[in-house]
């Protein structure tokens, strides 16, 4: 890939997260239900929590991440974010160590890493909507 | 003493101390700073009252200079703390009674004040800062209209003084950036409507430490002696390879006038 097609990327993917980000902080906030319309207990074996914040509230968390929709937009988000997070990192260093076969060995391990994080962030959007919590 | 030996060239207005960095990777452990005290006429540049040293004080000062006019780039070093020429910086501009004077920043130091400029020369190389046209001998003149020349004519002004270089931050960490010198050569020529080179230049330009690795500083521009306005040119490049990631970018060429002689006759 071209320096340029890899950067348009760069570029597009931080668009996105603006874009994306915003639904994820309109769901945590604006979408999610208030304290006072929730009281969640839950209760464990030796205590009882109440789970209020709406953020938190479990059942809400759960419906979020089971829905198509929702789960869609985390994965694209996860997307853009990995790509844009590794390829910045992939940037700055090759900047501060130019060259050669380190330069290499960063972009292979930024590469692996990305794919690490990105499968491991997939699993838990799978997972959530399989209802899987 | 000091106003004798001027005497016949003017009035002496103020006497400044010139600190300069003095180094001789041959001999020197590490870089100092010795202190000349120099009389100041109107008129006197930098690179003046550098000679004035070098004749009067310490012969042994190296710097580089040439055409003594801001026209041959060679004179080009840190003065207070900015890229100058030392030709075109006049002593009394400057306001100060210290001038501090150190060789550019970014390239490896020959002598003193002389910088090893072979970095700003092979990068400039490296872009093929030529026109490259298909057919082997020119039949007659590619033709240019004065709109066509207008897109790339301020970046014709480079005097490859390597200011810009010096005074690039991301030249300071990333030693095979291309640097804004190159990049806006580049420009020059791929905006040339006779060129037909894109590609051949893109494999550089458009690299791992070409056009995409400018932080938008601008230092560059902000010290060009000739106006030249380098950021600008990198940002016109990106604006080429942005386009081209879409729609191969396609140079047509210009097409040949009618085929001349010489006044010689020989065509
Ligand atoms: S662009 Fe300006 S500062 Fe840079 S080398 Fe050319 S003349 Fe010097
Ligand atoms: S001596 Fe030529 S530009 Fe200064």
């Amino acid at each position: 890939m071209r320096e340029s097609q890899i950067m348009f990327l760069q570029y597009m993917t931080g668009l996105l997260i603006l874009v994306f980000g915003s639904f994820h902080f309109l769901l945590i906030s604006v979408l999610s239900p208030s304290p006072q319309k929730v009281l969640y207990i839950y209760s464990g074996i030796n205590a009882s929590h109440i789970l209020v914040g709406g953020t938190l509230y479990y059942t809400w968390v759960k419906a979020v991440y089971s829905s198509l929709i929702w789960g869609s937009v985390f994965e694209l988000l996860l997307t853009f974010l990995v790509y844009h997070v590794f390829n910045g990192f992939r940037v700055i260093l090759s900047e501060i160590i130019p060259g050669g076969r380190a330069e290499k060995a960063i972009t292979y391990i930024l590469f692996i890493a990305g794919l690490i994080v990105f499968i491991w962030g997939t699993r838990t959007v799978v997972i959530g909507l399989g209802g899987g919590f | 003493m000091e106003q004798l030996i001027l005497k016949d060239f003017g009035e002496v207005v103020k006497t400044v101390t010139f600190r300069v960095r003095r180094y001789d990777p041959e001999k020197d452990d590490a870089p100092r700073y010795e202190e000349y005290r120099v009389p100041v006429q109107k008129g006197m540049t930098v690179l003046d009252g550098i000679l004035y040293i070098k004749e009067h004080i310490d012969h042994t000062l190296s710097a580089r200079y040439s055409c003594r006019m801001g026209i041959c780039g060679s004179c080009g070093m840190i003065i207070n703390g900015k890229e100058r020429l030392a030709c075109q910086t006049q002593i009394l501009e400057l306001g100060k009674d210290l001038i501090k004077v150190d060789p550019m920043g970014n390239y490896e130091v020959v002598k003193d004040l002389v910088p090893d400029l072979s970095k700003l020369f092979r990068n400039h190389q490296n872009v093929k800062p030529f026109i490259i046209r298909d057919e082997e001998e020119p039949k007659g003149e590619y033709l240019q209209t004065p709109g066509q020349r207008e897109r790339y004519a301020m970046f014709t002004d480079c005097i490859l003084c390597g200011l810009c270089l010096s005074a690039c931050p991301t030249s300071a960490s990333d030693e095979l950036y291309l640097g804004p010198q190159a990049l806006a050569q580049g420009f020059r020529y791929i905006a040339d409507n006779r060129d037909l080179g894109f590609e051949e230049r893109l494999n550089v330009l458009d690299s791992k430490h070409g056009v995409w690795r400018c932080h938008f500083s601008g230092a560059c521009s902000e010290v060009c002696p000739k106006g030249v306005d380098p950021a600008l040119a990198i940002q016109l490049l990106r604006q080429v390879m942005t386009t081209n990631v879409f729609v191969r970018f396609k140079q047509k060429g210009t097409e040949t006038g009618p085929e001349r002689k010489s006044v010689s006759g020989v065509s």
